[in-house]
């Protein structure tokens, strides 16, 4: 197909081009969503610790976050994070003598909501890895004398990993597509910045599908990836 | 607590819950149909019929809901062919924009589900039906559709759930259903616990009904299974 | 420790059994599973311990190795008596360390094999040499080589598990056993997850062991093995030790009704 030499130029990284602000705003989904997921990870590893626990409270626990954070909309927690989050900060601030109204810059607020989203899905993902241990592997390894830490560290791990990452993989999906819901609470990611271009040039088509095919093509090659590291670990699992 | 206050943003909620169940059941409703056509043409022998198909699945699956919904709503109106239409007294009003949105969107979801569901029906009960002399409708209504549907219950009643979440979304386009209003009430009087504890009571107590009728209806399909489970 | 050491220590304790049980107890809520087993192995013995399923004779072996903790009772691994203290109604371990370092001296072989399937053979062997007992990994890696070829596996070294067939990684696993340099192999019914073509070359592994002189228990249902490689039966009932002895004793028949019952399903 071809574009007009028009369209060219709107995208292009010359003079009124908007290549580059959109550039650097997929970098920042990228980014966001990188953080986010890791911040999810560390989550999921304490949710899913905490459901697996012997006793009572900690599993309670556990089966709150995942149940509220999963059953409420994604945009309701990045709105509460938000809110709270200049709340607080205000509160800090004018106690501190410093008056007026502040807010939690965009980054930082996403990032904490997408991470708590992410972390609730990836707490059942751990968590059913987990099970799928066989009860053997770990035997194996006590019979041996390895102490708790050892086998954490050499036989649960590497194995809980290996049974996680085909869902973890699809967080990863979810945790890049909800960063664009981050653009209503003001950070400049991909989603935001072809919206203030649709808007002064007056061509939302044009803008918004560069925008999907943006998110399509980092999703792809992420995707890729990752299976990458799937076929790596799954070596050993294959006759 | 102030009882008084989370009565008021409680009620001034409620308000928002038949906006967003009617945009959960419509676009549920109409994207099943559309998921079953998606899905038919996915499996097509020609590939002709099944790429487009194919690619309009992943299409919808590899980007974001809101993107989608921004295209529609801000994005249609510039096809100058649409605007002569008479689609057009649909498509520049909020609401069918986002009821077109999320119909597209489950749509895709869903016809992955349905591949997942007709896939999981074993091939030995498939050739053991053969064996009795059963082909084409009677096959598919008999045996298929009923295994089918067994396996991917479960799996809809959670595209559901995400769906009565997604919703949300629609406030975006100035939609008021729940979080609309949630939204409003939170930047007015910035009383953030109390309002989103009532908001997220809201959207639970939605799902948890959800998911209350697919068991309830898991259970009564499942009645083969129920000496098996102890 | 050095081999110096290791040798003297050993001339110095011939007469100390490699494991030695007092009054072992063992229950699981109320189920009663052991009722008092006294029990003592030398080095270089091979006890075959027979029972019918729910004997107690796994829980018996596995209580060996600390994967069951006795409820009451006392074990000492090479004369050293495993610390346990009481916690409410049961026993526990009191110290995890002198645990972890006895358990390499007791290895211990399982019926499912068990070993890790994120590891290649090779690795699976090294592993609780270097990690556990901090070994040099190259003198570990050539030991690994060495066991392998024993148990003719040298062609495997670079495998994944599922790649092998049950029999090969049983004898793996005996491999990865014997790489701690125990001083008592524990095998749990090492043969019984086997397709039947497979068990003789299992069988013929543990033999050759055997015949080296290396002080076995193992827990079977091949009464072949039992009466013509083990220097002693025991013969495990409803919890306790019901008959012990020779297998030319006990296989003569006459020494226990309920044995020559046993052994007569078998055969029958």
């Amino acid at each position: 197909m071809m574009l007009p030499l028009e369209t060219l130029q709107l995208l292009g990284f010359g003079p009124g081009g908007w290549g580059l602000p959109l550039l650097s705003a997929a970098g920042v989904t990228v980014f966001a969503a990188i953080l986010g997921f890791g911040l999810g990870s560390a989550l999921g590893v304490i949710g899913a610790s905490l459901k697996l626990s012997r006793h009572i409270f900690p599993r309670l626990l556990g089966q709150t976050y995942t149940t509220v954070v999963r059953g409420v909309p994604e945009i309701l927690i990045i709105y509460l994070f938000y809110f709270g989050g200049s709340l607080w900060l205000t509160g800090i601030m004018n106690i501190g003598g410093f008056d007026g109204f502040y807010s939690l810059p965009g980054l930082a607020t996403g990032v904490i909501a997408v991470g708590v989203v992410s972390g609730a899905y990836q707490t059942e993902a751990f968590r059913s890895a987990y099970l799928r241990l066989d009860r053997g592997q770990i035997e194996a390894g006590r019979s041996c004398g390895m102490s708790r830490g050892l086998l954490l560290r050499r036989i649960i791990v590497p194995q809980t990993l290996h049974f996680a990452l085909p869902a973890l993989g699809n967080i990863w999906q979810s945790a890049l597509k909800e960063t664009s819901l981050l653009s209503v609470i003001g950070l400049t990611e991909l989603l935001r910045q072809t919206g203030i271009a649709a808007g002064s040039t007056h061509q939302p088509l044009l803008f918004f599908s560069v925008a999907a095919a943006a998110f399509f093509l980092i999703g792809r090659i992420t995707g890729r990836l990752v299976r990458r590291v799937e076929d790596h670990m799954n070596k050993p699992w294959r006759r | 607590m102030d009882w008084l206050f989370i009565q008021d943003i409680f009620r001034q909620m409620l308000v928002g819950i038949p906006l967003t169940l009617e945009l959960t059941v419509v676009s549920l409703l109409a994207g099943f149909v559309l998921a079953g056509l998606v899905q038919a043409l996915v499996s097509s022998r020609h590939g002709i019929i099944r790429r487009p198909a194919a690619a309009y699945v992943e299409l919808f699956r590899g980007t974001p809901l809101l993107l989608q919904i921004f295209l529609i709503y801000y994005g249609l109106g510039q096809i100058d062919l649409l605007r002569q239409s008479f689609l057009w007294t649909l498509l520049r009003e909020p609401y069918w924009c986002a009821v077109l949105a999320l119909t597209l969107n489950t749509s895709a979801y869903t016809a992955e589900i349905i591949r997942g569901a007709v896939q999981a029906v074993p091939p030995g009960e498939i050739e053991a039906a053969r064996s009795c002399g059963m082909s084409g409708l009677l096959l598919r209504r008999r045996i298929v559709w009923p295994i089918a549907i067994r396996h991917g219950l479960p799996v809809y009643s959670s595209e559901v759930i995400q769906m009565v979440k997604a919703t949300s979304l629609a406030s975006i386009i100035t939609l008021n259903e729940i979080t609309g209003i949630t939204y409003r009430l939170a930047s007015d009087t910035y009383r953030v616990i109390e309002i989103f504890t009532v908001a997220g009571f809201i959207y639970l107590s939605l799902n948890f009904v959800v998911s209350l009728v697919f068991a309830v209806v898991e259970r009564f399909l499942n009645g083969h299974l129920a000496d098996r489970r102890t | 420790m050095t081999s110096d050491l290791q040798q003297a220590a050993r001339a110095n304790t011939a007469a100390v059994p490699a494991i030695s049980v007092d009054g072992l107890h063992k229950h699981f809520g109320t189920h009663e599973v052991l009722k008092g087993i006294d029990f003592q192995a030398h080095d270089g013995e091979v006890v075959s311990i027979l029972g019918s399923s729910g004997s107690g004779k796994s829980t018996f072996l596995r209580c060996l190795n600390l994967l069951e903790m006795p409820s009451a009772g006392r074990l000492r691994i090479l004369g050293e008596e495993v610390g346990m203290k009481k916690v409410g109604s049961s026993l526990v371990i009191a110290d995890q360390r002198q645990v972890d370092r006895l358990r390499t001296q007791v290895a211990m072989v399982f019926q499912n094999f068990c070993l890790w399937h994120h590891m290649t053979v090779l690795e699976n062997l090294m592993e609780a040499p270097v990690h556990v007992q901090r070994r040099v990994r190259g003198e570990v890696r050539d030991e690994a080589l060495a066991m392998l070829e024993r148990v003719g596996l040298q062609d495997r070294a670079g495998f994944y598990p599922a790649q092998l067939s049950g029999g090969q990684q049983q004898r793996a696993a005996i491999a990865r056993a014997l790489v701690m340099r125990p001083r008592a192999l524990l095998f749990d019914e090492p043969t019984s997850a086997l397709d039947p073509e497979l068990v003789g070359e299992v069988l013929k592994v543990m033999r050759d062991l055997a015949s080296e002189g290396r002080t076995m228990l193992v827990v079977t249902h091949e009464m072949g093995f039992a009466r013509d490689v083990s220097s002693r039966i025991v013969f495990l009932e409803q919890g306790t030790i019901a008959a012990t002895g020779s297998p030319r004793q006990l296989f003569g028949g006459g020494v226990s009704e309920r044995f020559d019952q046993f052994v007569s399903r078998f055969n029958g």
